[in-house]
């Protein structure tokens, strides 16, 4: 089953928000942002800009006539500054004009000056001066001071891992259109349409139903546009609200990497206690979130760390201790994992310590620790349908390991100066809101005398496939062809109060919705066909193939038959579905609970070769075998798998976040910053999906993809650090992320380097050698 | 001051005065309504924007409207004919070479380019032909795999 999507894609066809037939009297509008990350407004003057030819209006904080607080969990973030700015890029004034370039070049006639107060970067600063959001979190299992006396070897150490850019090809972008009366419909790229309805109507003062949001499709969100997708559409309502006209914004790149939040980058101490066998028995962990100017949803993220601080190993004696802390940078936000990898990666790392100095190779400690049946994870969940062994088993027998290692020493042996490294990558990842009354959708199903069907849930599509996948799930629920189904827009008039697309549940929520929905309508009609053929068992007839059989034989009937019928006996053809992923708690005060659904495990081998004069490198494989239950649609949930681990590769390698000490982006621009080109995946790449893994929950026995394969990529650090090793073995690499060619180079020659040149034995044994 | 130029669209010839800054994508946005190719960075980094001008693929988001007068410009909406699409076309929907869509129009016009001159290009080929072009939501195989299905679909 392929997307209609799909179609519309390749012919030029699909329509994005700025792509929509522009309606009369369209405005243009750009931002004004504070240039500087911290310090009080002195003096702000925009009547230059309001003068401008071509301009409209120059909104500032003044003219909101509403609240001027917006924030996913606290609502602690200013639309437009008031007093003080807290980063660079944040929102000042609104310039609306005729053209978005009107906009642009009046926003340089603004004059801003700021008294500059000091700049925080650092999220240890942070927590020291107590610039925290929320309290500090701390998860913990067993007793981990009484067990560090039992442990044979214990080591520290420190991680850092930067950020990351979301670079959703699509911009964040917004279009609102004043409706009848006080109503104003908004066109947002959206991952959490009713977010939007929500701060629209608080900025504006009014109630929510009088905006009403639309989501046609993203060009990409990857957790971007999960709460930062709102103050654009903010933006453009209050335009719409004070000039009467239809408004769009749209923002370019360098606007986009300047203003919107990103992956947290995180510091962290670990410290791993172990047996001289390689049990892990107990492990402690500190984390600090850089968590920018605004709490957006980094306590949230922070909760996903913690859980995944012990990715998918079971340690009895674990003390897990978390901080979000507040910098003078954009807020960073959701991306694909939510503060998972974090945690993972800090996992990994102690493992590959602790491997170092037990002289053991780092897959045999990691395979002792799996998690196995009936374990108990550090948030007081058991441990139930583990897939931890058997992903592990089936990686090491189908991509034969032991040989492969072997193949990877003997290369080794036989080169100086190249080097490759192979790594294990293990992952377990819960699935389910941690929020647990998000873990709710409905759906609206709307079945027409012609026999075709509407479908609108809460879900947004944005290159997932979800609507492939609603499509999937739809036609084999009603048992018709799926051509017969269209899956409408995502709009706040026909699904009230959903859950942003997210945490990978979209599918999982919004499929079980719609076939709670598609239940009812077919329930109905199978009881009028008993009654119209005087069947005695109305359960024992079926829809499939567009007909209508009853115990196993066709009854005559077709679809369009039974629907006309059913539409004439005045049955009710529409329903609406709802669904609450059940079975699930978290208590924050104990932080123990049932928070996940189910989990989904995996687990990859990937290989690199890295050339240790010069610091460049390939990822040569990565081979995964995934568990996702049963698969929906193939293409689509390998797409996934694929999408992620380049996303996950890209994090650790080539992505590299920068800002300065005064908080500015140095990496604002895609000249600047790099996400992964055509070259950078691995040639051999293989997938194999768990056979007979079917997840009870579904829809139809499938698990959610859309964020655990990310997490494979966490290997490719360990892997080229292996290769280091490989060149030249010590105990003090930094775990630091992102691995780029520059500062593997940093490393492998810290000495030469601070002595200002290569041994010149290292350039003449490498000219001899390959 | 607004200076007129003529250029050709898909087989249809286009004669409008335009401002001497505007840009090539923007004029085949707004003025043309041609929303098929898309602005992803605004400094030629990302290809989302590709187009054909003269036979070239060219970056539509960094050459002035003016420049191309005269030419002649494909863009995804000339691709398809009666209704058929396309080889690319075929391929980027069969392998599914897609996920958001954004990019894809800028892939499939490089593809195209890279085709027209070389109807049987190896992996390497492909690669080199959408070196100028991002894609956030594959890992680019699928899409190397589409440019593959459409070659051999042509020579077929």
């Amino acid at each position: 089953m392929k997307s209609t999507d799909a179609i519309l894609h390749t012919r030029g066809e699909s329509r994005y928000v700025d792509d929509l037939p522009q309606p009369e009297g369209l405005l243009h509008a750009a931002v004004f942002f504070s240039p500087i990350a911290h310090g009080r407004i002195q003096n702000f003057d925009v009547s230059r800009a309001r003068q401008s030819e071509g301009v409209v209006a120059v909104l500032t904080a003044e003219d909101i006539p509403g609240e001027n607080q917006i924030g996913p969990l606290i609502p602690d973030q200013e639309l437009l500054a008031e007093e003080e700015v807290v980063y660079i890029g944040q929102p000042v004034a609104l310039i609306v004009a005729q053209t978005a370039e009107t906009a642009r070049k009046a926003a340089g006639r603004i004059v801003l000056d700021v008294e500059e107060y000091p700049v925080i970067t650092d999220p240890r600063e942070a927590y020291q001066k107590g610039q925290i959001f929320g309290t500090p979190r701390t998860f913990q299992l067993g007793d981990v001071d009484a067990a560090w006396p039992h442990c044979e070897v214990v080591v520290e150490g420190h991680c850092e891992v930067g950020g990351q850019e979301h670079v959703y090809l699509e911009t964040q972008r917004a279009r609102a259109v004043p409706g009848e009366g006080r109503v104003i419909r908004v066109y947002s790229s959206t991952q959490s349409p009713y977010a939007v309805q929500k701060h629209v109507a608080r900025v504006l003062g009014y109630p929510n139903h009088l905006i009403e949001v639309d989501v046609l499709r993203l060009g990409g969100g990857f957790g971007g546009k999960e709460d930062q997708a709102t103050p654009w559409a903010c933006l453009t309502a209050l335009a719409t609200w004070y000039t009467g006209h239809p408004v769009e914004l749209v923002l370019t790149r360098q606007e986009d990497m300047l203003m919107t939040g990103k992956r947290h980058p995180y510091c962290s101490d670990f410290k791993i206690g172990v047996t001289r066998e390689g049990k892990i028995l107990a492990y402690e962990v500190r984390h600090y979130q850089n968590a920018g100017a605004a709490a957006d949803l980094s306590p949230a993220i922070l909760e996903r760390t913690l859980f995944h601080s012990t990715n998918s190993y079971y340690i009895p004696n674990v003390r897990l201790f978390a901080v979000s802390c507040r910098t003078h940078l954009p807020p960073f936000t959701a991306f694909r994992g939510f503060g998972g990898p974090q945690g993972m990666f800090v996992m990994e790392a102690a493992i590959a310590r602790v491997a170092e100095a037990l002289g053991m190779p780092r897959e045999e400690i990691q395979r002792k620790n799996l998690l196995q049946e009936n374990d108990l994870f550090p948030y007081g969940q058991r441990v139930v349908d583990c897939r931890a062994r058997r992903s592990w088993d089936v990686a090491m027998e189908t991509y034969r390991f032991s040989a492969w290692k072997k193949r990877v020493e003997q290369f080794n042996r036989k080169h100086f100066h190249r080097k490759k490294g192979l790594a294990v990558m293990p992952i377990c990842f819960g699935i389910s809101f941690t929020a647990t009354f998000l873990n709710q959708a409905s759906a609206l199903v709307h079945v027409y005398t012609d026999g075709s069907v509407s479908i609108s849930t809460g879900g947004v599509e944005m290159g997932q496939g979800l609507r492939a996948n609603i499509t999937t799930i739809a036609a084999r629920a009603l048992g018709i062809r799926p051509e017969r189904i269209k899956i409408e827009s995502t709009n706040t008039t026909r699904i009230a109060n959903m859950s942003p697309s997210a945490a990978s549940a979209t599918t999982v929520l919004n499929g079980n919705a719609t076939l709670l929905a598609i239940r009812q309508i077919v329930s109905r009609l199978k009881s009028m066909i008993a009654r119209e053929l005087n069947l005695s068992d109305p359960d024992r007839v079926t829809i499939h193939d567009e007909k209508v059989w009853y115990r196993g034989s066709q009854t005559g009937w077709t679809w369009t038959q039974l629907v006309q019928t059913a539409y004439g006996k005045r049955i009710n053809l529409s329903a609406q579905g709802f669904f609450a992923t059940p079975g699930i708690y978290f208590d924050k005060q104990k932080e123990k609970g049932r928070p996940f659904a189910y989990h989904v495990y995996g687990t990859a081998i990937l290989e690199v070769t890295l050339d240790c004069l010069r610091g460049i490198y390939t990822i040569d494989a990565v081979k995964i075998v995934h568990d996702l239950g049963r698969p929906l649609n193939r293409l689509i949930d390998l797409g996934q798998v694929e999408g992620g681990l380049a996303q996950g590769l890209g994090w650790m390698t080539v992505e590299e976040l920068l800002f300065d000490e005064k908080g500015r982006n140095l990496s604002s621009a895609l000249a600047t910053y790099k996400p992964p080109d055509v070259y950078f995946m691995p040639d051999d790449l293989q997938v194999t999906f768990l056979e007979n893994a079917d997840e009870p929950i579904g829809p139809y026995g499938n698990k959610a993809v859309g964020e655990p394969p990310f997490m494979y990529g966490i290997g490719v650090f360990f892997a080229l650090r292996q290769a280091m090793q490989a060149f030249r073995p010590r105990k003090d690499y930094e775990f630091k992320a992102p691995l780029t060619p520059e500062r593997v180079l940093l490393e492998l020659h810290r000495e030469e380097v601070r002595q200002g040149c290569l041994r010149p034995a290292t350039v003449e044994s490498a000219r001899q050698s390959d | 001051m607004e200076i007129p130029i003529k250029v050709t669209v898909n087989g249809e010839v286009y004669e409008h005065r335009v401002e001497p800054r505007m840009l090539l994508v923007t004029f085949l946005r707004e003025v043309l309504g041609l929303t098929g190719t898309h602005v992803g960075c605004d400094t030629s980094s990302c290809g989302a924007c590709t187009i054909l001008m003269d036979g070239k693929a060219v970056k539509s988001c960094t050459l002035l409207a003016v420049q191309a007068d005269g030419a002649e410009l494909l863009t995804m909406e000339g691709l398809a004919r009666n209704g058929e699409l396309h080889p690319i076309q075929e391929g980027f929907w069969r392998e599914h070479g897609l996920q958001c869509g954004f990019c894809t129009p800028g892939m499939i016009m490089a593809a195209y380019q890279l085709l027209e001159e070389n109807a049987s290009p190896d992996e390497k080929e492909i690669r080199r032909a959408l070196e100028g072009n991002y894609c956030r939501c594959t890992g680019y195989h699928n899409i190397v795999k589409s440019v593959q299905y459409a070659a051999k679909k042509i020579n077929r």
